[in-house]
């Protein structure tokens, strides 16, 4: 792998204010067991060298079909993995760095209340056999952080800001729907004050009406309580809808990396244009007017991708030296980056406007 | 909270709020109360709980119960049949059975019983009759019921050779019998968390070494096991040593399947979302297991214990009817069933066979209990 | 809902009703509608709204304790050119042989998730092979010619080698285009597409609307499409059916839908959904939730929930109103008679 990294070239992000979180060349090889004897035949890279960095105040939107390790790079940041390598270097409120991806067990401790994670199914993420006061208080009692009189007013508190009642909270949570499960979950990521949420697939699994409410509430709480977000999802339209920023992870690689509207409207990706041709637009209209890109073939094993760039083989604009080098992330300049050989040269359409 | 309120007021309204009430006892249920009223839904395991608590029931208080004590015999009543119990007398409550009479056949010489009508044998309830002492600990003499006159015949499920009372034997058995399930399962349950605990948790070879160990262990015939074991209990040994041998035989043999179904609990819980959050929560090892694993699974241990019971009654029933379990002076329904391996015996006093009746029911109770468990453990579905 | 002789099949009054332990759910009250051939009829609604069981009452398949207490549904059975016969499915045994020769050879249905439909214990091929010969007279060469063409017609690469797969070893994009063949293998005249690409990723959710439409142009079949997700609804849907706990609240036509709906969930819902095309901005929510279906709002279902409501409506369950003919709405708004008699009683 070349050492030649985005890091030095993300520093636009690092001169306007120090990012909060800066992922530098992560890496999450989970190994392939067979037999027996634990005999490793191979690695799933679900994470390859990923590198961005999250700015504090900002939601950062990490995009892309199933198995293009978003979730894993999710799961690293709030240390639920250890990274196999690469660091993700938090700024601490005392404007002191620390790398989390080296850092002990213990010593997470004090960063886990920080870095808090919001899971995509309410009814999975939520155990079913304690109460809600229980769930959302556990994180407080395990770590001391206030005593028992405060506990109960801080939960009734954090369930108030994420609407929904605190004579509720010594309910159980099969009593609540879907949508209040996930305010329980928010409640739940909430209650230490974190500094940054990692929310994974946090609206995917709600109705309509109810996806609303819970954008709303997140966007109020961000205003709030001056959260910073990493919103992971596959939903295009959410995505666009939350983020301020976007990236576009491809088979565990980072692609493409820009500010909202740009990477809409103006990608510089292939892979990121056959996305936004993709969405389907909630107007029917624009069908007429289509001219989809279609994909070929599927998504690259992860355990074994293509050599050169792990999308030449659907790429439609795929030249010889695709096939062989596979390219770096760099900056386009604007705080736009990605990861293609020929971005300066491609025509590339963003969303059908309505 | 406004929306919350108008919304709470308008499904009020809309829906006129009878339900709410219940609705707010099923949202603070936690999940035993959930499983409860499940569980009463269930009609067979409703009764076979209230059979199992009634036979524990029997089993504790077995001096109360049983009209005799077991080692109690007559030998003017050697293999009596049983008698038919009568509770009015004139239209007054006052029981009585009727007494024996007992003949020669002319042609073996074998004395021949039958119920003599014209012999009352007077009853009482809270009888004062052999004295004891309750779980050797309170002395008393009242029994449930028994014949006013002490020397009297009163044999509800007959006689044995002794002339002992087969009906106080069956209860004073329960005792050893039922809690020989218990212990058991308490003992295998025991070994089955710790292993399948360690195999669960700690995973890797460790796991693997026990998982392959479990296999071979389970491989080998349960019977020839149980007997060469239960061979080499030494003669000299005192009863409850023996018995507690033979719980011990009987639970070697349980462990692994409960360690198998603690281990596989142990393995799916890792991956559920919720305890990914409390790991990353912070919560420490220890509280992970007993707050937030262990009680998503006790419900289904439970269950599988009750289902398990049965195996061990049935399994000291086994040994002790092949003699190699325990021996007289204890009774257990195995030992009772001792008297029963002449097939003539069984031919003629047919009465002997009681045992086996309460080892059938017990056994089907608790079957139909923890069949009823096991649907309940989920309330969540 | 003019009746002309392209109707394929005609919902009339459907009532669906669940009969548990806690009580009874009318996860269908009422629902009317109908599918055009060569047309695709989108369900749109919620979870709970009773889209995907109206689907499975076309199949006689509800699942227990479900069961169809009132209602018709019609299909017009092709018989030769200009002839139809008319089978009212919902007067059907379930068990029935009529039912079953209807199932998979005239109505074919594919769900959100093809494992479900789709034997793990053989393999692909085997599958589509037993539909075909259970449905039509070919022998097992003629069978075999068969699922490969339609293996090779629903863009699956390499068709010989995927015929003898086992399902698992497939992507869930080609498992659901091998449902698909499956589905069309017996050439239905209608076919049923519950939720088929809410599992899918959007590329590949792209691929499989392609080709549905285009299979439907080929075989001129009626689509009953189920989903959630309104930009699907807008790119295959001819007409649209908005349920909400039970009822179709407003039907139309896929443009009027979307550019002038008149029942104020219709509007709410199509006013809550982030857009790809618009920058953040606060998006407008319909309050509260969709109640337990124990707990059904009296009136107009919708009511509690309604940024619209008048105090009549948790009194009277609207109507359907014919706004065009090609256009009707379930809402108090637009009844004017039923309000005034409210009004009358109330004077």
């Amino acid at each position: 792998m070349t050492e030649q990294t985005p890091q030095s070239q993300l520093s636009p992000a690092v001169n306007n204010g120090q990012p909060l979180l800066e992922v530098r060349n992560l890496k999450m090889y989970f190994p392939i067991v067979k037999g027996i004897f634990g005999k490793i035949t191979g690695y799933v890279k679900a994470a390859d060298e990923v590198s961005f960095s999250i700015r504090p105040g900002e939601t950062l939107g990490l995009v892309g079909e199933s198995g293009c390790g978003k979730t894993t790079v999710g799961r690293c940041i709030v240390r639920a993995y250890k990274p196999t390598a690469g660091n993700i270097i938090y700024r601490r409120a005392d404007e002191t760095n620390v790398d989390l991806a080296k850092v002990d067990n213990k010593e997470l401790q004090t960063y886990r209340k920080d870095i808090r994670i919001i899971f995509q199914d309410p009814f999975s993420s939520l155990n079913p056999r304690m109460n809600v006061y229980e769930i959302i208080s556990e994180v407080l009692r395990v770590n001391n952080m206030c005593s028992p009189k405060e506990m109960e007013y801080l939960v009734a508190n954090t369930m108030e800001q994420c609407g929904l009642r605190p004579e509720y909270m010594r309910r159980y949570p099969h009593a609540f729907s879907g949508g209040e499960r996930q305010r329980i979950g928010i409640a739940h990521a909430l209650v230490t004050s974190p500094r940054l949420v990692v929310c994974d697939e946090a609206v995917s699994g709600l109705d309509v009406s109810v996806r609303a409410q819970i954008l709303n509430l997140m966007e109020d709480l961000r205003r709030d309580m001056n959260l910073t977000y990493l919103f992971i999802s596959h939903d295009l339209s959410v995505i666009r809808h939350i983020c301020d920023r976007v990236a576009v992870m491809y088979v565990g690689k980072l692609v493409e990396l820009a500010d909202a509207n740009t990477l809409y409207t103006n990608p510089l990706h292939p892979y990121t244009e056959s996305l936004m041709s993709a969405v389907p637009i909630p107007n029917p209209d624009v069908r007429e007017r289509k001219n989809r890109i279609r994909l070929e073939g599927e998504v690259a094993d992860p355990s074994n991708p293509p050599l050169g760039c792990y999308f030449h083989p659907r790429c439609r604009y795929a030249r010889e030296r695709c096939k062989t080098e596979t390219p770096v992330l760099r900056d386009m300049g604007n705080d736009h980056f990605v990861a293609c050989h020929f971005a300066d040269e491609l025509e590339l359409v963003g969303v059908r406007m309505a | 909270m406004t929306i919350n309120e108008i919304d709470l007021a308008l499904a009020n309204r809309a829906s006129g709020s009878p339900a709410i009430e219940s609705d707010v006892r099923v949202e603070v249920a936690s999940q035993w109360q959930l499983m409860w009223w499940k569980f009463k839904r269930h009609k067979l395991a409703m009764f076979g709980g209230t059979l199992v608590l009634f036979f524990y029931l029997l089993a504790i208080f077995a001096e109360f119960f049983a009209p005799f004590q077991f080692t109690t015999y007559n030998d003017q009543y050697v293999y009596a049949p049983p008698q038919m119990i009568h509770f009015f007398r004139d239209g007054k409550l006052s029981p009585y059975v009727y007494g024996y009479k007992f003949e020669r056949d002319p042609i073996s010489y074998k004395k021949t019983w039958a119920i003599d009508e014209s012999v009352i044998v007077p009853l009482r309830f809270f009888n004062r009759g052999d004295p004891y002492k309750l779980w050797g600990l309170i002395p008393s003499d009242v029994h449930l019921v028994g014949p006013v006159n002490a020397k009297d015949p009163f044999y509800l499920l007959g006689a044995d050779k002794s002339g002992r009372d087969v009906f106080s034997r069956i209860i004073y058995s329960a005792r050893v019998s039922l809690t020989v399930g218990l212990v058991g399962v308490a003992i295998s349950l025991t070994i089955g968390i710790l292993v399948g605990g360690v195999s669960g948790l700690v995973g890797g070879v460790l796991d693997n070494v026990i998982q392959r160990l479990i296999e071979v262990l389970i491989s080998i015939p349960t019977l020839p096991v149980w007997l060469a074991l239960a061979a080499m209990v030494p003669l000299s040994w005192s009863a409850l040593r023996v018995y507690f041998m033979i719980t011990l035989i009987l639970s070697l043999v349980g462990w692994m399947g409960m360690a198998r179904v603690v281990r596989s609990k142990f393995l799916a819980l890792r991956e559920e979302d919720f305890i990914m959050l409390a790991r990353l929560d912070g919560v420490p090892m220890g509280r992970m297991i007993t707050r937030h694993m262990i009680p998503s699974f006790l419900s289904h241990i439970i269950a599988s214990i009750t289902l398990s019971i049965p195996g061990m009654i049935l399994g000291e029933t086994a040994l002790s009817f092949l003699g190699l379990g325990l021996r007289p002076p204890v009774v257990s329904w195995g030992v009772m069933l001792q008297d029963t391996q002449k097939v003539a015996v069984i031919a003629i006093y047919p009465w002997l066979l009681f045992p086996a009746v309460a080892v059938i029911i017990v056994v089907l109770a608790l079957n139909f209990l923890g069949d009823g468990l096991r649907d309940a453990a989920d309330p969540y579905q | 809902m003019a009746d002309n002789n392209n109707t394929l099949v005609q919902v009339r009054d459907l009532k669906i009703h669940f009969f548990t332990n806690e009580g009874t759910v009318q996860a269908v009250d009422g629902v009317t509608f109908d599918i055009r051939n060569g047309q695709t009829l989108c369900m749109v609604g919620e979870s709970g709204c009773g889209k995907s069981v109206t689907a499975r009452a076309l199949l006689q398949i509800v699942h227990r304790p479900g069961k169809i207490v009132d209602g018709d549904i019609i299909l017009y059975r092709k018989r030769s050119h200009n002839q139809t016969e008319e089978v009212n499915i919902s007067k059907l045994e379930p068990k029935g042989s009529v039912i079953r020769s209807i199932r998979g050879k005239e109505i074919s249905m594919i769900f959100q998730e093809p494992m479900t439909s789709l034997s793990p214990m053989y393999t692909v091929g085997n599958q589509i092979m037993e539909t075909i010969r259970l449905h039509t007279k070919a022998d097992k060469n003629q069978a075999r010619e068969r699922t490969l063409e339609m293996l090779k017609f629903v863009g699956i690469p390499r068709p010989e080698r995927i015929i003898d797969e086992y399902p698992f070893r497939l992507s869930g994009g080609m498992r659901q285009r091998a449902m698909i063949a499956m589905a069309l293998s017996c050439n239905p005249s209608l076919l049923i597409a519950d939720e088929p690409t809410t599992a899918l990723d959007v590329t590949t959710q792209a691929q499989i609307i392609d080709l549905m439409q285009g299979l439907q142009k080929d075989y001129d079949m009626g689509i009953l499409f189920i989903t959630h997700d309104l930009g699907v609804v807008a790119e295959v849907a001819d007409n649209v059916a908005v349920m909400y706990l039970g009822n179709v609240v407003e039907y139309s036509d896929v443009r009027t839908i979307f550019h002038d709906p008149q029942h104020p969930y219709t509007q709410s819902l199509l006013r809550s959904i982030p857009k790809v095309t618009a920058t953040r901005e606060k998006l407008e929510v319909i309050r509260g939730m969709v109640p337990s279906p124990f707990r059904r709002p009296s009136g107009c279902p919708f009511h509690p929930r309604c940024p619209k409501a008048m105090p009549v409506c948790s009194q009277v369950e609207p109507h359907t109103i014919d706004l065009t003919e090609n256009h009707q709405v379930r809402c108090l708004l637009y009844d004017k008679s039923a309000r005034n008699s409210v009004r009358e009683m109330a004077q």
